[in-house]
């Protein structure tokens, strides 16, 4: 592990201003993930910023009827309060399926958006890998990529994002609260990560420096009807192949709105907004569910190990819509 | 051995505190210790002036090594000793059955992970970073990845004996017999790993004097101490080596990892070296069960008997030989089953390629003919319209049979039994699925079913293996048995070589032990080279062997003590003499405390033991191979999500014949933990391999079963003596894995009407929606377009 230099930031200012001359420098939340990248020789920083103690870890109701999150909540308070439980349930659900208790127990709210891609590729400093070294080849392309993306992807970069609480965040229309040397964003979610594009370094917009010091979640008449749910291999600690975060608005039969998110399928939290669209106004049914799935997986450009993502992407969808719609076999 | 030269304190004697007699459930002496943290594991060796060891390994799976430059590494402060293949002083190469295996490579790289330099620093970071420091200039050459491949004639040769490691070929009866009703098939088993918890570690510490002593988690002392002697050009007793705390081996530790490199460390710096793998590196530091590709033929009358079984087995080797030999020949020999086939034709091969090395894993070569095998015979079954079980007990073998090896089937062999018993065990109860917890359904908590979509599927497997080292292999091991007096109580000194590696055989030999003496107090001393070998912790032999040892050295303790008793009180006792509570009785008469009768000296003796001789097989694959079968049978129900892929397995049943139950408890962690690694094999783990490159050497990306995906296990547990074994007594270790995984694909097959023809099943095979890729794959590297005629499909 290379050395570096450990501090201790006494508030957000300070803490901003202790990054603006370290290019080289991070912040660590619980440190489960940036820790692990420093131990594979993956990020190499020269000072590690501590944030978690400055920024808030309490969860709020806001005036509009919303929620604030502060950013150094750990996951596993996140998922057992029990606003989230009955107005978000998704939320709770997707934290749940996450990692272990010991894990949740340190990593931050903040930390959770910001965990770096799982490909094996990135991990290892000894194969090309565009993400960690621009410029120098995608292994995936060619290689072991059965975990990797089918949407979104670029001929530079085919690597998922492993967090299952942004995607429920994506479909629950969460905004991201950041301070920076530019002073104060309210992010909404969908812009946050960004699609690799021919920069698959770049894995969110934030800048150099800029602390993501909150969370908000907007009012959603009918969030507490949402579901999280997550494919994967084994029956705990494993990510997902495939996830999806959904919410629903029925009556008499129809669906009034709609939130779709998907896991496990692109370089960002999915936000599947043609199946939303599709379904907006429609008479609930599985066939609909199907019609709508299959319209946006049509986009889908499965790798040489991976194609199987697409019916499992479209099956999970199909069964968690109809669970929520009541429609469930 | 001199006390400075030992690690931080003097080791404790184990300590059962009460081991009970045989056929008792006595907890094991090393499970409190280790719940609690307390266990010292061979990683937790520590001593003040230590150095750290580090290993440079090949990133290329095949390449010429055309100089090493260690210059810069060497000048680094705080490095101590830099070793290349120059420096290793005795032979250059190692391996148990054919040394091939650099110990420093020179010249090529075989495969990607291969050792080419070690660097023992003050810290292993320095170590570590002294490691970049090493150039190595290679020719990169292209991998031989396919055994397939590699048997072609056109194909270089990775050794200069050629790509052929072995070959078995067994005739039996007519090999061109013809029958009615024929199912074939081609089936594949994927590499798994040990997996095994604590990785490679140990300790060498320099005698001063030239000697070595190494501190070593490993599976057979002796091997490794011979091995290591080679290489350092010492004479073996200048090599000692002791057991340190083993965190599981499963036929991972069999083969020596960092031993000859910290001790040559240790000899040149002069100063105690310590190594310990990561996980990543645990997973190039030893080798992994072979991946094997067959093809079966199966042969039968219209009412089901068979006729002939004909197969060819490929195993990949990998690059070097470890065990690979022996595996290759028993997977010969097990090819059929355990069943009686009066024709058969067997052609078994093991070829060299540029993947990491394989070897030893628990089942050794009939885990991968199990799974074909068992497929083979449900096919059978179906294509006669016959229940599967019916078939197998309709050609199941009995004793007085020839296996078509031409050794005759010995008692006890119950295979029929305990078919008929997993099939006869009451059937888990078919819950109902709304409502049910989400643990209980497939995908678990993950929350992905409420039940849509769940079908459940029952399948059966019966499988059998030799207990020990066959096919001629002088298979023995050593005990000492020591009754002395201490503190006014007669306490037993139990000294072995036998490895400790968490299969409780430490538990094991104070009970028999205490059996056999009648006294309270036992010792098991280190398993250290002071005493003899006591062969490997490997091939479920433990038990029977030193087992068997500490029985015979009790014995031979017993006989002593009888003596002694007849010279002081003369041999009229009206009774037979024996040995109970500290005492010496004749019928139930107390004769002497041993107390008393030992107060001028105790009792120590020590023996070989060994069992009746194997013999190496002719030309026709014909021999009396093995001295010991185990025989397991189990049935798997399942419940399968048909349209995510997702599996709860339900429950196993399973009946084993195990001759004696020697510590019930200990017998059920070696049933449950056998399961749990067949599970594994059937639904999880798999070493990824591209281009002779490990893709997945992490505990993040290589999957074990976690707590939540083993189901109960029922168990009936058949105890019909062996009559040539100690107690009757046959090993137990390796049958739960080997019908494990067949019976668990077998049910998935029932569940989802698909081949699965491969293990592990992955998600997309269950489901039926493995789908086709889009995106063309650009050459490695590139950052080229991607080809335009993406289509759409969902
Ligand atoms: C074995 C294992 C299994 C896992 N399984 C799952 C899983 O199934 N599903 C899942 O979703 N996750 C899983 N995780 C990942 C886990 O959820 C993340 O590691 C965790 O959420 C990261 O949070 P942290 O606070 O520890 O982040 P850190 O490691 O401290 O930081 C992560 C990144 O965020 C930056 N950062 C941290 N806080 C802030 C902030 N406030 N503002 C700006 N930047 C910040 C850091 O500089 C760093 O780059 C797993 C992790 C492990 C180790
Ligand atoms: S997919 Fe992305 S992260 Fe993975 S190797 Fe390619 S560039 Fe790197």
């Amino acid at each position: 592990m290379k050395p570096y230099r450990y501090e201790r930031a006494e508030d957000i200012s300070g803490a901003i201003s202790a990054l603006a001359d370290e290019p080289e420098g991070a912040f660590l939340g619980g440190g489960t993930n940036i820790v692990d990248l420093m131990k594979l020789g993956v990020s190499t920083p020269d000072v590690l910023v501590d944030v978690r103690r400055l920024m808030s870890d309490d969860i709020e109701e806001t005036e509009d009827g919303g929620v604030r999150i502060g950013a150094a909540v750990p996951n596993s308070d996140l998922a057992a309060d029990p606003t989230i439980r009955t107005r978000y349930p998704a939320l709770s659900e997707a934290l749940l399926s996450g990692a272990s208790g010991q894990l949740r127990n340190m990593a931050t709210t903040g930390g959770n958006f910001l965990q770096r891609t799982r490909c094996v590729y990135f991990q290892d400093t000894t194969t090309p890998c565009n993400k960690r070294e621009p410029g120098s080849g995608c292994s995936a392309l060619d290689g072991y990529n059965k975990n990797h993306a089918i949407l979104g992807s670029s001929e530079h970069c085919v690597a998922t994002h492993p967090s299952d609480m942004a995607v429920a965040m994506a479909a629950l229309d969460a905004f991201v609260v950041t301070h920076g040397p530019n002073g104060e964003r309210r992010i909404p979610i969908e812009e946050l990560h960004r699609l690799p594009g021919d920069e698959p370094e770049r894995d969110t917009i934030l800048e150099h420096g800029e602390l993501i010091t909150a969370v908000e979640l907007p009012p959603m008449g009918f969030s507490s009807n949402s579901k999280y749910r997550k494919v994967r291999e084994r029956a705990s600690y494993a990510f997902a192949l495939v996830s999806v975060a959904a919410a629903m608005d029925v009556e008499d039969g129809v669906v009034r709105d709609v939130r779709v998110a998907l896991g496990g399928v692109a370089h960002k939290p999915w936000r599947a907004t043609k199946v939303e669209e599709a379904l907006r106004g429609e008479p609930v049914s599985e066939e609909n569910f199907r019609a709508a799935a299959e319209i946006e997986l049509s986009e889908a450009e499965p790798l040489s190990e991976n194609a199987y993502k697409v019916p499992l992407a479209r099956n999970v969808m199909v069964r968690t819509l109809s669970d929520l719609s009541g429609e469930g076999r | 051995m001199k006390a400075e030269s030992a690690p931080t304190r003097e080791r404790p004697k184990i300590l059962p505190s009460n081991p009970g007699k045989i056929g008792e459930s006595r907890p094991r002496a090393d499970g409190v210790p280790k719940v609690r943290g307390e266990f010292e594991y061979s990683s937790d060796l520590r001593v003040d002036g230590m150095l750290w060891g580090a290993t440079l390994r090949s990133p290329h799976p095949h390449a010429n090594i055309w100089s090493i430059d260690t210059a810069e590494a060497e000048d680094m402060p705080g490095v101590y000793s830099v070793l290349t293949h120059e420096d290793v002083p005795g032979r250059k190469v190692y391996g148990m059955e054919v040394p091939d295996q650099p110990v420093l490579a020179w010249e090529h790289v075989r495969y990607e992970g291969e050792p080419i330099a070690v660097v023992a620093a003050d810290h292993p970071e320095t170590a570590r970073r002294a490691l970049e420091k090493i150039a190595v200039d290679y020719e990169i050459l292209d991998p031989i990845t396919d055994p397939a491949e590699a048997l072609r004639e056109d194909t270089p040769k990775l050794h200069l004996s050629g790509n052929v490691l072995k070959e078995v070929h067994i005739k039996h009866g007519d090999v061109e017999a013809t029958a009615d009703v024929v199912v074939s098939g081609e089936y594949e088993v994927g590499m798994q790993d040990q997996a095994f918890l604590g990785p490679e570690s140990g300790m060498a510490v320099p005698d001063g004097r030239g000697g070595v002593d190494l501190f070593i988690s490993t599976q057979w002392l002796h091997i490794d101490r011979d091995q290591i002697a080679e290489s350092l050009d010492l004479p073996p007793e200048d090599v000692r080596l002791t057991l340190s705390g083993v965190g599981g081996a499963f036929g991972g530790r069999e083969d020596l990892s960092m031993q000859i490199h910290s001790c040559m460390l240790a000899l040149d710096a002069g100063r105690p070296v310590k190594m310990m793998y990561n996980r990543e590196e645990s997973f190039y530091g030893h080798v992994h069960r072979h991946p094997c590709k067959m093809e079966y033929e199966h042969g039968a009358d219209r009412e089901g008997n068979l006729v002939y079984v004909k197969a060819r087995l490929v195993f990949d080797g990998g690059a070097y030989a470890s065990s690979s030999n022996a595996v290759c020949l028993n997977a010969g020999t097990f090819a059929c089953g355990p069943y009686d086939v009066p024709n058969a034709r067997i052609d078994s091969y093991m070829l060299y390629t540029n993947n990491p090395p394989c070897g030893a894993m628990r089942g050794f070569g009939a885990v991968q003919v199990c799974f074909a095998h068992e497929t083979q015979m449900d096919k059978l079954a179906n294509k006669l319209g016959m229940n599967p079980v019916e078939l197998r007990l309709k050609n199941a073998m009995k004793p007085g049979d020839k296996f078509p090896f031409g050794q005759t089937v010995p008692e006890p062999a119950p295979v029929a039994e305990i078919l008929e018993r997993v099939e006869n065990m009451p059937m888990p109860e078919e819950e109902e699925i709304i409502g049910r917890d989400l643990r209980r359904l497939p995908g678990g908590v993950s929350n992905v079913t409420r039940g849509e979509g769940v079908k459940r599927g029952v399948g059966y497997a019966v499988g059998y293996k030799n207990i020990g080292f066959s096919a001629g292999f002088d298979d023995y091991s050593t005990a000492s048995i020591a009754l002395s007096v201490e503190d006014g109580e007669p306490i037993i000194y139990v000294h072995t070589a036998a490895a400790e590696v968490g299969q409780g055989g430490v538990t094991l030999q104070a009970q028999i032990s205490r059996t056999e003496l009648g006294v309270e107090n036992v010792a098991v001393l280190p398993a250290d080279t002071r005493i003899g070998s006591a062969g490997s912790t490997s091939a479920s032999r433990q038990s029977y062997v030193t087992g068997g040892a500490v029985k015979m050295a009790c014995e031979a303790v017993r006989g002593k003590v009888f003596e002694r008793v007849r010279e002081e009180f003369g041999d009229e006792f009206g009774g037979e003499l024996s040995m109970e509570d500290g005492s010496v009785l004749a019928g139930n008469r107390r004769i002497v405390a041993l107390a008393e009768l030992l107060e001028n000296g105790g009792i120590e003796e020590t023996v070989v033991y060994r069992h009746k001789p194997t013999y190496p097989l002719d030309e026709n694959g014909q021999g009396d191979a093995h001295f010991q079968f185990a025989f397991a049978a189990h049935r798997a129900v399942v419940e399968v999500d048909e349209e995510l892929g997702l599996v709860r397995v339900v429950e196993i049943a399973t009946a084993q014949d195990v001759g004696k139950i020697m510590n019930p408890q200990s017998l059920e962690g070696q049933i449950q933990g056998g399961v749990a690694q067949g599970l594994g094999l059937a639904l999880l783990e798999e070493i990824q391999m591209k281009d002779g490159k490990v893709q997945n050497a992490s505990f993040t990306d290589y999957l074990l079963p976690t707590i939540l995906d083993m189901p109960p296990v029922r168990m009936e547990v058949l105890e019909l003596a062996d009559p040539d074994s100690p107690y009757g007594l046959k090993g137990v270790g390796e049958p739960p894995t080997i019908s494990s995984t067949p019976a668990i694909v077998a049910a998935l097959r029932d569940a989802t009407g698909r081949e699965l023809n491969r293990v592990p099943v992955k998600p997309e095979q269950l489901a039926g929606i493995e789908g086709e890729p889009i995106r063309r794959a650009p050459q490695p590297g590139s950052r080229g377009p991607v080809a335009d005629d993406l289509g759409s499909e969902a």
